[in-house]
């Protein structure tokens, strides 16, 4: 099913553009998203994987593979400290996956889905980065300068692009 | 059956921790110690790279496009103010010329090769922006190719912005001055006060919350006020000197009333790069 798809050449274009498009918004919208003193960072790569989770119904992404390498590329290209995301994205997936066997998918679970697996890399990319000292910033700043500006804008993207990946992900298939 | 498994993933959880900040740990040591990445990543990023900048280069462009029409509407004011600015400009020019010149003769008068303040520009393209908060990094789209080395000071507009921390083959990331790490580099600086005593320090980190540099530690005697201009020292070596930092926002007494602790204001808007400048100082 999946070998024969388009998506088996669709999901990872798709993946690595949108690991792009989250440098280059930054970049574009720096004075926007990393204002004094509250930050936004977008995770345009978590929403492809969460939403690869959502659409797959019965044809399964080797989900699990893509996270890691998407992951590695993360690590090295954008923040040259490997060992973060090429653990994080991997087990977002495996979250979500967990979670969609509980809540049937549709757009306001997915929204709910998709702070937690904000939350969690969030969270975890602060916890890794205090551990080896990249960052001295007190937990509840996080919560407040980064966590929340953070989980408005990747859930205010979500609910723009939900339809649109949607409508991508049922072309693939 | 069910006690098994749930200890077998136990250990998948653990073994994941403890890679992770293996390599965590390992990272963080090559990216302080080693002038160059290895070589599998300098290779992985140099791919990566070429392909961010399909994808760069039209949003970029729109960027620029966009902000060519806003800039339009405030045109007419700009051009006000700088008219008044542009017949100082070429007075300061001239006299620049000048005294550059004078500078050359007299140091081959004195036989004197290089001095702190000469370091020729590379001037580099801003690909993209790590999505990080803890990271504050640009990457630029010079490498070793074009003579970049780790360390080197990197400027834009009129100020300084941050320096090289990591250098692949065509591109090299940017750790900007407001990245507050244990590992950052710290600028050797000096401020000329109004009396004209020179202050010499050492930048110490950012302030998120107001965007100001901080400098700690100074013991001096003499009063320095607000306004007064921040420039890097030279000193240490890496980085050339005078290229500016700053001016002074506020001076106060540190914690425990023993020196003195300055907030700088950058010379440059942090959040706004585009074209960088990477300066390379003579050896």
């Amino acid at each position: 099913m999946y070998r024969l798809s388009k998506m088996r050449f669709g999901f990872p274009i798709g993946l690595f553009l949108m690991l792009f498009l989250d440098g280059s918004l930054s970049q574009v919208f720096s004075s926007q998203m990393f204002g004094v003193p509250s930050v936004m960072i977008s995770h345009l790569v978590v929403l492809w994987l969460v939403c690869g989770v959502l659409f797959e119904e019965n044809m399964t992404i080797p989900l699990v593979k893509w996270a890691v390498v998407v992951g590695i590329v993360f690590d090295l290209y954008y923040t040259g400290i490997f060992g973060v995301y090429i653990f994080v994205f991997p087990l977002v997936v495996y979250v979500t996956r967990q979670l969609v066997k509980y809540i049937s998918p549709n757009f306001l679970s997915g929204l709910l889905i998709y702070f937690i697996d904000i939350t969690i890399v969030e969270a975890l990319s602060f916890l890794a980065s205090r551990v080896v000292h990249m960052t001295s910033m007190s937990g509840s700043a996080f919560l407040v300068n980064t966590l929340a500006p953070t989980l408005a804008l990747n859930l205010a993207l979500f609910v723009v692009l939900y339809f649109p990946i949607r409508g991508v992900y049922n072309w693939l298939k | 059956m069910q006690k098994f498994s749930f200890n077998r993933r136990l250990v998948i959880i653990i073994v994941c921790l403890i890679v992770s900040f293996a390599l965590m740990t390992v990272s963080v040591a090559i990216r302080n110690k080693r002038s160059t990445p290895p070589l599998i990543q300098q290779f992985g990023n140099d791919i990566v790279g070429l392909a961010d900048r399909v994808v760069a280069l039209p949003a970029n462009g729109l960027h620029g496009s966009v902000s060519a029409i806003s800039e339009l509407l405030n045109t007419y004011q700009e051009n006000q103010q700088l008219k008044k600015q542009v017949s100082e400009l070429a007075q300061t020019k001239v006299r620049d010329q000048t005294l550059a010149k004078e500078n050359k003769q007299l140091k081959t008068q004195l036989k004197l090769n290089d001095s702190l303040t000469d370091y020729t520009a590379i001037s580099a393209a801003v690909i993209t922006r790590t999505p990080s908060s803890w990271q504050n990094q640009v990457i630029i789209n010079k490498g070793a190719s074009a003579g970049v080395v780790k360390n080197m000071p990197v400027m834009s507009g009129s100020g300084l912005v941050g320096r090289v921390a990591e250098v692949n083959k065509t591109n090299s990331k940017v750790e900007l001055i407001t990245d507050n790490n244990d590992s950052a580099n710290r600028f050797a600086v000096s401020i000329t006060t109004k009396s004209g005593k020179t202050v010499n320090g050492v930048l110490s980190g950012y302030k998120s919350d107001t965007g100001q540099i901080t400098m700690n530690n100074l013991t001096t005697k003499s009063k320095i006020s607000k306004g007064d201009k921040v420039v890097t020292s030279g000193l240490g070596g890496v980085t050339p000197k005078g290229l500016y930092v700053g001016t002074v926002a506020k001076s106060v007494g540190d914690d425990y009333g023993l020196s003195t602790k300055l907030y700088i204001t950058p010379a440059t808007d942090l959040s706004e790069l585009n074209i960088v400048t990477v300066a390379v100082t003579k050896q």
